[in-house]
């Protein structure tokens, strides 16, 4: 049963095309397109174009595709009544949620390889295997904190126009104050501040520092792992309450 | 053979009393209508039934186990046992029909063949199509294929014939009848339609204010003095 039920569920991803374009079509081309404008540039730690944006679109692809194919399906399953009929079969929940994660994490990992294949083609991206297995490690446990984060958010939904409205949104906002289009100190102070209160932008730091093998604990990464956690915490109980209180 | 028993069920949503000491049964094979103003509490009941929605008070004893009882596992076992057909009737929406009935094949761990199932229901034409491109008759015939793939001993539906044209409802009342004949299986269902009421039920519960004001057989209610079911409906059921 779970090995129909994630083959249905990737067969499902790939047949949305607002998900396909918003995740495996959009943040790929986007990265080659700013390789084209910026690929000369130096970034900060003595860093060229690739090595700092291959991971940030590599998580910007890891995020879109947990908000929208995890966490705004959640809530189209729910509004229109396809999870009530699911409830309704002899089918696990566990089942169903742990096939939901796979599938997220197939995706993301397709995202993660396809990225870095443009990058080694196209800007001369090296290879090295301890950065890359550790990188990949992190980028496991970004998406365990995504996919709690997504969960805790859109279960607060009740409407999908709200939810629509709500990831397309989020979705700019992440894109400006994560760091994924220019460089966040040389944004507005207003953008720093936010930056600061968005997850996405402290896990795009530690994976950039992660990917170069420039990781190193300090104040600033004690902060960023620290915010994290604070965040998957406070969705953690936000699950939990909302559980409580459907019951 | 008792399939549901039913005793002083009480429902509240907040300080909405909707369900005040439902009593009610059924036995294997019977064809059976919940009928009743909208908010009289049908849906509910049948939710309940579904093992969708706790209840507050009251016996829910489905295939002799109370439905209190059961640990999430013991749930889930017993719906294998239950089919439904909900109004409106949502599945994934970018699956085929094929892919459906294969997906719910799955769940139910079927063991009728998906080619059987689709040449029962006239499905060949549609076998093919996103289930969200299906006309709502087709989607209610799908649904109700669905539903039977697990050989049910229990079929709950819940205003199946809503919104259907002449043509789509005698066919799913074909396939509903057969279905109860073939395996003796029980059917409870919500409905406005008095003559289907009447044409296919073997009892009917009229539910008013949360309580069922009668539970009677078809013959037994037309025996007072009704001309017809729908007679009988509005001179109980005020506005």
């Amino acid at each position: 049963m779970f090995a129909t039920q994630l083959k249905y569920d990737l067969l499902m991803f790939s047949r949305e095309i607002f998900y396909m374009v918003f995740t495996i079509i959009v943040p790929p081309m986007t990265y080659l397109f700013m390789g084209q404008l910026f690929g000369d540039a130096m970034y900060a730690g003595n860093l060229s174009y690739a090595e700092t944006y291959t991971p940030s679109f590599i998580l910007l692809i890891t995020f879109g595709v947990i908000f929208f194919a995890f966490g705004f399906d959640q809530v189209m399953n729910r509004t229109t009544g396809v999870e009530k009929r699911i409830n309704l079969s002899p089918v696990s929940k566990r089942t169903l949620l742990v096939s939901n994660i796979l599938r997220s994490i197939i995706i993301t990992s397709f995202g993660y390889f396809l990225v870095f294949f443009i990058g080694m083609i196209a800007y001369d991206l090296s290879f090295q295997p301890f950065n890359f297995i550790f990188a990949f490690v992190t980028f496991i446990g970004f998406n365990a904190a995504l996919l709690v984060i997504s969960s805790a958010i859109y279960s607060l939904f009740t409407s999908m126009n709200g939810a629509l409205v709500f990831s397309i949104v989020i979705f700019q906002v992440v894109m400006f104050t994560g760091g994924f289009t220019m460089p966040i100190d040389m944004m507005p102070k207003f953008v720093q501040v936010i930056a600061d209160f968005n997850p996405l932008y402290h896990m795009n730091q530690l994976f950039i520092a992660v990917w170069n093998g420039q990781f190193q604990i300090d104040n600033s990464t004690l902060q960023s792992i620290g915010f994290i956690i604070g965040c998957v915490l406070v969705s953690l109980f936000v699950l939990r309450f909302l559980n409580k209180a459907r019951k | 053979m008792e399939i549901i028993q039913v005793s002083n069920l009480q429902k509240a949503y907040g300080e909405n009393q909707v369900l005040r000491g439902i009593d009610f049964k059924a036995q294997a094979g019977e064809i059976i209508g919940v009928i009743g103003k909208n908010g009289a509490g049908k849906s509910t009941f049948l939710e309940i039934l579904m093992t969708l929605k706790p209840y507050d008070n009251g016996n829910v004893l489905l295939f002799n186990k109370e439905l209190t009882d059961l640990s999430t596992g013991q749930l889930e076992d017993t719906r294998k046992d239950i089919s439904v057909v909900l109004q409106p009737t949502h599945f994934y929406k970018t699956l085929k029909v094929v892919e459906l009935l294969k997906l719910f094949k799955a769940y139910y761990n079927s063991q009728v063949p998906i080619e059987q199932i689709i040449t029962d229901f006239n499905l060949q034409p549609h076998r093919k199509k996103y289930f969200d491109k299906l006309s709502g008759g087709w989607k209610q015939i799908v649904s109700l294929a669905i539903a039977f793939l697990s050989e049910p001993k229990m079929l709950i539906l819940d205003e199946p014939t809503t919104g259907l044209d002449p043509h789509m409802r005698n066919l799913l009342w074909t396939y509903i009848t057969e279905y109860n004949k073939r395996t003796g299986g029980t059917v409870i269902l919500t409905t406005h339609n008095m003559d289907e009421v009447e044409l296919y039920c073997n009892k009917v519960m009229l539910l008013n204010e949360g309580i069922n004001e009668v539970f009677d057989t078809i013959e037994g209610i037309l025996s007072t003095g009704y001309k017809s079911i729908n007679d009988f409906y509005l001179s109980k059921v005020s506005i």
